[in-house]
């Protein structure tokens, strides 16, 4: 009786929560499995066509090319961003002075929105007046196109990226490696070996799975991009720079065309899935070794 | 050995040591200028008149102005997506907390059944694209009135706000001893009483950092509010995205508005540092 008085009310604790995520996350990818197999274009048409949107999609090349361009800027922004901020976790690491607002001016770029980090690089990235291709000149390099052409546009954004989330990881590392045990550090250290066998032998270990946790986050917010893209060069030159988010928007927004653009973040979705379970597998398996 | 004091023993004793740590200081001090450097530039270029924010090459040196900022102060519009901004802020933090203070206390302190289903469904929600949500909530927001309204916008942020609240409060209450609150139970408190008078008033520097965290991320946020709103809810980086046009022509009208819309994200990341690196480092080792 007291038993499932208590059970009751632990219904009543979480029911708000159910209620909200129901509506804002069950709902929608409820409806929205079903406007993916219609050819609904926001207004009255809206017939079944069974998997048709799918197959198409399958079929088309700039679809592929569109998650080729997201794949190649993820993979690339995740590498990059982890091994800098890791880099840099260790070096800060090193230092004998009070760190606190080393760490607060470095985290700075996190807290400015991706709309604002698109805009200040449009500023920064002008191939006629930027200050990025006048900085380049002084070193002999230059001048780029930046988000003009083809061949720059996506290592730009990635670059951008860099600037703007690198400081993520750094944060959680420096934290990972302030939380390390002191005593077999200190043992190593009284025993001779070298801080890189330190490094390699002692912390690196003890890092692996936060570093994966990292590598995981990273990679599933890569894979969502949108704000940086949009506000940059909105998937151009040509469709160069579009991913997913962007071209989804435009299929929805621009072309009306909901169903094309539903089962397109339907199939997209279940990438990140595959992609988020194969690193979390991955990461058991290293905890178990 | 144990004689010899520790901090002879981890000083630099080695020239390979001297070394690393000189380069560590210059490799911090690139990073700084690479992270700085950016928003320095930026701000100088709102302080800089139309002729000189165009000049070719770019001016490092020049007569300070705040004429984009007086003009930005008459953009109507501007100004009421800031305010917007700021409703909408308000109102998803309420929300989040009133949803998840309850959640991660029973989830922490009671059984819940299928409570491992619940934690799956907040991964999921949280890591899913926001065009997956958006897309089939803006006919759903059309049909009842939601759409372009404040407290539509604050809802949809739920889907995101809602289980990173929930990751970060559960690890917070799970600090505190069961001991005392089921000694409070045996007196006769009720769990609503335990939540109340012990929970909430000892894990206030962790709420802190959850509500910190999270009007970073609604301030911030765009794709959702680009999809459910239209004018009068419309947020700050909306409308900082109007000035996108603007690039080619008026430098000083993008970058002051630019300042303004990061403007009380600075100054959280100056007062609040250290619980926003709990939050986001907790974040990170939940999720």
């Amino acid at each position: 009786m007291l038993k499932s008085l208590n059970n009751a009310s632990a219904f009543w604790f979480i029911l708000p929560c159910l209620l909200v995520l129901a509506l804002t996350s069950l709902y929608p990818i409820g409806f929205g499995v079903v406007v993916s197999l219609t050819n609904w274009n926001w207004g009255n048409q809206f017939d079944y066509v069974g998997l048709s949107n799918f197959t198409t999609l399958l079929g088309d090349g700039e679809f592929w090319t569109v998650l080729k361009n997201t794949l190649v800027f993820a993979t690339s922004a995740t590498i990059i961003e982890v091994a800098l901020g890791f880099y840099l976790a260790t070096q800060v690491d090193k230092l004998s002075i009070r760190t606190d607002l080393i760490r607060a001016l470095i985290m700075l770029p996190l807290m400015v929105s991706g709309i604002v980090v698109a805009l200040m690089s449009k500023v920064m990235f002008d191939p006629f007046l930027g200050i990025v291709n006048q900085l380049l000149g002084v070193f002999g390099l230059g001048p780029s196109a930046f988000y003009g052409a083809v061949a720059t546009a996506m290592p730009s954004i990635i670059a951008v990226d860099v600037w703007w989330q690198t400081a993520f990881v750094f944060i959680i590392l420096l934290a990972g490696l302030h939380g390390l045990p002191r005593s077999p550090i200190e043992a190593a250290r009284v025993e001779g070996a070298s801080e890189f066998i330190i490094f390699w032998r002692i912390k690196m270990p003890m890092l692996r799975s936060l570093l994966v946790t990292v590598i995981i986050i990273r990679a599933i917010d890569t894979l969502k991009v949108f704000d940086i893209v949009f506000g940059t060069t909105g998937g151009g030159p040509q469709i160069a720079t579009e991913v997913v988010q962007t071209f989804v928007y435009r299929t929805a927004y621009s072309y009306q065309q909901i169903g094309k653009a539903m089962a397109t973040i339907i199939l997209f979705s279940l990438l990140i899935l595959i992609v988020a379970l194969a690193l979390q597998m991955l990461q058991q398996r290293m905890e178990e070794k | 050995m144990t004689f010899i004091p520790a901090s002879l023993m981890t000083g630099p004793t080695r020239p390979g040591t001297v070394l690393a740590t000189g380069w560590a200081y210059i490799f911090t001090g690139i990073m700084l200028l690479f992270s700085l450097f950016p928003v320095y530039w930026v701000l100088a270029t709102s302080l800089k008149t139309k002729r000189d924010g165009l000049a070719n090459p770019p001016l490092w040196i020049f007569d300070p102005t705040t004429a984009n900022y007086l003009k930005l102060w008459t953009h109507e519009t501007f100004k009421s997506t800031f305010i917007n901004s700021v409703i909408v802020t308000v109102i998803g933090i309420a929300l989040s907390l009133a949803i998840a203070i309850p959640t991660a206390y029973a989830i922490v302190r009671m059984k819940v059944r299928g409570q491992n289903l619940v934690g799956a469904w907040l991964i999921l929600a949280y890591m899913l694209p926001e065009f997956l949500f958006v897309l089939p909530m803006f006919s759903f927001y059309q049909w009842t009135g939601l759409y372009d309204t404040h407290v539509g916008l604050a809802l949809m942020y739920q889907v995101h706000v809602l289980p990173l609240s929930i990751w970060l409060l559960s690890s917070f209450f799970r600090e505190i001893n069961p001991a005392i609150d089921e000694a409070a139970r045996m007196e006769g408190a009720s769990h609503l009483q335990v939540l109340m008078k012990i929970y909430i008033p000892c894990t206030l520097p962790g709420l802190m950092a959850t509500v910190i965290l999270n009007a970073i991320w609604i301030w911030n946020e765009l794709a959702i509010a680009l999809g459910l709103t239209f004018s009068k809810a419309q947020t700050v980086t909306l409308g900082v995205t109007s000035f996108r046009g603007y690039a080619a022509l008026d430098w000083g009208a993008m970058t002051a508005a630019s300042i303004v819309a990061i403007f009380p994200m600075l100054v959280f990341a100056v007062i609040a540092q250290r619980h926003i690196v709990k939050g986001l480092t907790l974040g990170a080792v939940k999720g």
